[in-house]
């Protein structure tokens, strides 16, 4: 009968209009992300050994590290930026680092206001994210 | 009369209209609501993919992948991945072709359903719009889990996968299959059930057979023109010719048909990834192949069947740890080309509609 | 309940008896500005009431809560969206039309305060009684296409001529059975008088003996004030909106307060012709009622809105001129038939 599908519809609609909604509050009830989610990058300056091998693997040339010989001829990590403005959030950089030193985190509030804060300094997010961990 | 004179509008659509799909334009000639003329003109969202593969090792270039039909990524890194291995020779282990399987038509089902929730919102059917991002939301889940990402998944490695999916990922798959059934029901009744709908989309645009095996249409489109042709059949990849399941045809060639497709498509989408939960095995998900990936000098052509159309890669290696060349048959940038011939005498209402059933995504169209 | 039904004529009273005569041309003037404000208010309340009740019922379809955030279950929101319209530029296209970009939008907004004017709210509270009153309302309601027009001309954009060009086409067409669904009515009541009528639907409604002419005026109504599925003239997926596309800021948002005080003057004439005006139980005092009854028709406007897709231009004539138009003369037939069967037997069973 002409008009059957239009009243499915509004019952249809009626139904979920009555039912429940599935909402997320965002910033009031944060999402729980699975741990695999690639949402920032996170680096643990201790574990890491200054292979460079992340900075290779990327393909967008986003990470740059510099080292300096320190005693008993292992290379340390002297700075480890990341100019996450190019990054594809691909995560190849974290499935290329042989220590684990560099992984994926959960953070994904990473709005910022200027373009220069793109450019991230690892060991001092390493530093202010291990801060927050003992506060909280 | 004689003094009266009736002129032509043309007027640019696109790139910002507001039911463009991405940066899609076209200067289209009106008389009154009638279209007689239309110039589609692509290439606003060109980021030069082919050209960056050059300078990108083979497997850095698997994210960018995800970037051409951001709607079924797991697509495109299935078409590249299983070019280079094809390239290669590698030989998959069992577990990892299944998954490949399952995350393929996941991403069909999801590419599906943005593409009825956007034909829906293209005629102004908002709710049934969110119903079906509200579902697809599911999928995004599953691929959130397993590989860290919802939309550029980037999930397959040149010889597998890069790790297993985890354990709660096979109860939210079975969850999602259950209710699969329950969801089609909802869309029918609201969208495909609509007398609007159907009255909009019946016989308009009509793509008939021959013109849309000349200009080689793939994909949903032809196969509503009624042309029984899907890659997964006519040269099944991985392991597709296990599978048993049907490659739906409809011989209307007209829009509601196209669209009507895309259902069917979903329901075999669901039988396969239910044959395909049954029979996984346990075991590896990754070949052996060696870290710096150098595929022996040659060049190959394989094509997978995208949910938009029939996706292929070209690539010739030179032996180096880069592509020396690679080349995109994308099937949607094939499949616009129908548009200014079929929209042709229709109104601009329509040419929305006509233009919705192509489910065109522009990163694949523009690559 | 009967001083709370009396409460609006009771003040009415006492404003008039603070002139020495209270039937004085100034005693009139007042109570006529305070009836315009009256209406002006009623629509910006409206509009402020019913643009949050749409997103609402937008957010209740698809299983989302709506606005939220300001005040109480986001009842602010509309308030804060205002304030944000005032802040706007205001752009005036190059080649424009001035003078008629800028008026457009002010006959928009005039249109349903001449239109709601004439509506009986309750017992003896039509703001302004005018014997002719449908014929009033008809009249003036025609005019928005005028505006619609106007905007789409003056604009210097094929957007907006597109949807101009719509709006003629479909509110000339639906603006026919429009009046010949309110015809049956009339030749019931054998009056135009809004008041009159409201005052025969006293023991039954006139959806009960005019149920075709009811739905042909729903159906028509929602054609005319120009919402889905009939909402080709600010079709944003074709047309981007229409002759509005060019406004910014409070010219917008006039024609936005025009377009609400439409629906609400559609909905409240629906309710005066069909459901009984005030008329209700006397549980609730009548002009309640009549809100209420206001608010399921417009609830189910916005339910139909979020539910359908939109009509094609053709099928939107072919509905009006091929079903609605016949509809509505057959219904005036059936109306002629059975008034003449009712006043051939009336009399006889000894009325
Ligand atoms: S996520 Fe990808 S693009 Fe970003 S730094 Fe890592 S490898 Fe480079
Ligand atoms: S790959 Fe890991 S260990 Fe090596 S430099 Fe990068 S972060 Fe450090």
């Amino acid at each position: 009968m002409f008009g059957k599908g239009l009243f499915t519809g509004l019952g249809i609609t009626l139904k979920r209009m009555l039912g429940p909604n599935i909402t997320e509050f965002y910033p009031e009830e944060m999402p729980n992300l699975p741990p695999r989610t690639r949402s920032s990058m996170g680096l643990d300056p201790e574990k890491c050994i200054s292979c460079n091998m992340c900075a290779n693997a990327c393909p967008n040339k986003v990470i740059t590290i510099t080292s300096e010989k320190g005693e008993s001829n292992k290379k340390v990590l002297k700075s480890y930026r990341m100019d996450v403005g190019r990054c594809l959030f691909c995560g190849l950089c974290t499935e290329a680092c042989p220590t684990g030193a560099l992984h994926v985190t959960q953070q994904f509030e990473n709005a910022i206001y200027e373009a220069d804060e793109l450019k991230w300094d690892m060991i001092e997010r390493a530093g202010k994210s291990r801060g927050r961990g003992e506060q909280a | 009369m004689g003094l009266e004179r009736t002129e032509e509008l043309s007027l640019n659509m696109g790139p910002q209209h507001p039911s463009m799909h991405g940066v899609f334009r076209m200067v289209v000639t009106f008389d009154g609501e009638v279209i007689t003329k239309i110039e589609p003109k692509v290439g606003y969202l060109h980021r030069g993919l082919e050209k960056l593969a050059e300078s990108r090792t083979y497997t850095q270039f698997i994210p960018y992948t995800d970037r051409l039909d951001y709607l079924s990524a797991p697509h495109n890194n299935m078409a590249y991945v299983q070019t280079v291995e094809k390239l290669m020779g590698v030989q998959l282990p069992e577990r990892a072709e299944y998954l490949r399987v399952i995350f393929a038509e996941l991403a069909r089902i999801a590419s599906h359903l943005v593409f009825i929730a956007s034909t829906a919102l293209d005629m102004a059917g908002w709710t049934a719009w969110t119903y079906c991002f509200r579902d697809r939301e599911r999928i995004l889940d599953l691929f959130e889990m397993s590989a860290g990402s919802r939309l550029t998944v980037n999930a397959m490695r040149i010889g597998g996968f890069n790790r297993d999916v985890p354990p709660e990922f096979w109860p939210a798959l079975k969850s999602f299959l259950d209710d699969l059934p329950e969801m089609m029901e909802e869309y029918f009744g609201i969208f495909y059930g609509n007398e609007i709908v159907m009255a909009r989309l019946k016989s308009v645009g009509i793509l008939p057979k021959e013109l849309a095996e000349n200009l080689s249409i793939t994909g949903p489109v032809l196969r509503a023109s009624g042309v029984q042709y899907d890659v997964r059949k006519a040269e099944p990849y991985g392991i597709y010719d296990r599978f048993d399941f049907e490659v739906p045809v409809r011989y209307g060639c007209d829009s509601y048909d196209r669209t009507l497709l895309r259902l069917d498509e979903i329901r075999e989408s669901g039988k396969i990834l239910r044959q395909a939960m049954r029979d996984i095995p346990e075991g590896p998900v990754t070949a052996k192949v060696s870290k710096i990936i150098k595929p022996p000098a040659g060049e190959v052509y394989h094509r997978v069947e995208n949910p938009k159309g029939e996706l292929g890669f070209y690539i010739v290696s030179d032996g180096s740890p880069k592509p020396a060349r690679v080349r995109i048959r994308s099937g949607t940038f094939i499949n616009i080309q129908m548009l200014p011939i079929v929209a042709l005498g229709w109104k601009i209402q329509d040419l929305i509609a006509i233009f919705a059933t192509l489910d065109a995504v522009l990163g694949e169209v523009d690559k | 309940m009967n001083a709370l039904n009396q409460l609006p004529l009771n003040i009415a009273a006492a404003i008039r008896s603070l002139f020495g005569d209270p039937h004085s041309i100034w005693a009139d003037l007042t109570m006529d500005i305070i009836s315009i404000i009256l209406v002006i208010v009623l629509i910006v309340l409206a509009a402020l009431i019913l643009i949050l009740l749409e997103r609402k019922v937008a957010g209740w379809t698809s299983q989302r809560p709506g606005p939220n955030r300001l005040g109480p279950h986001g009842w602010f929101q509309t308030i804060a969206d205002a304030l944000k319209l005032m802040g706007k530029e205001d752009v005036t296209p190059a080649g424009a039309d001035r003078l008629m970009f800028k008026i457009a939008p002010m006959i928009m907004f005039a249109l349903p305060m001449m239109t709601l004017a004439v509506i009986p709210y309750g017992h003896g509270m039509a703001p302004i009684r005018l014997n002719l009153g449908i014929v009033y309302y008809l009249a003036i309601s025609a005019v928005s296409t005028l505006a619609l027009l106007m905007a789409g001309w003056s604009s210097n954009n094929k957007y907006s001529l597109l949807g101009g060009m719509r709006a003629v086409a479909q509110m000339i067409s639906y603006e026919i059975p429009l009046v010949f669904s309110l015809l049956g009515v009339v030749m019931i009541t054998q009056t135009f008088n809004l008041s009159q009528i409201v005052a025969d639907q006293h023991t039954i409604p006139f959806i009960v003996l005019q149920p075709l002419a009811f739905v042909v005026y729903l159906i028509a109504g929602v054609a005319e004030v120009n919402r889905a599925p009939f909402d080709l003239v600010e079709a944003d997926q074709e047309v981007v909106a229409g002759p509005f596309t060019e406004y910014t800021g409070l010219r917008w948002g006039l024609f936005f307060l025009g377009e609400y005080g439409n629906m609400t003057a559609v909905a409240a004439l629906t309710t005066t012709m069909f459901l009984g005006g005030w008329q209700g139980p006397a549980i609730l005092p009548g002009y309640v009622w009549f809100f209420l009854k206001v608010g399921i028709i417009i609830f189910f406007q916005m339910w139909v809105r979020w539910t359908f897709p939109r009509i094609r231009i053709d099928h939107l004539m072919g509905l009006a001129w091929k079903v609605l138009l016949p509809l509505s003369i057959l219904n005036i037939f059936l109306t002629g038939v059975g008034i003449y069967i009712y006043q051939l037997i009336v009399p006889r069973i000894g009325g």
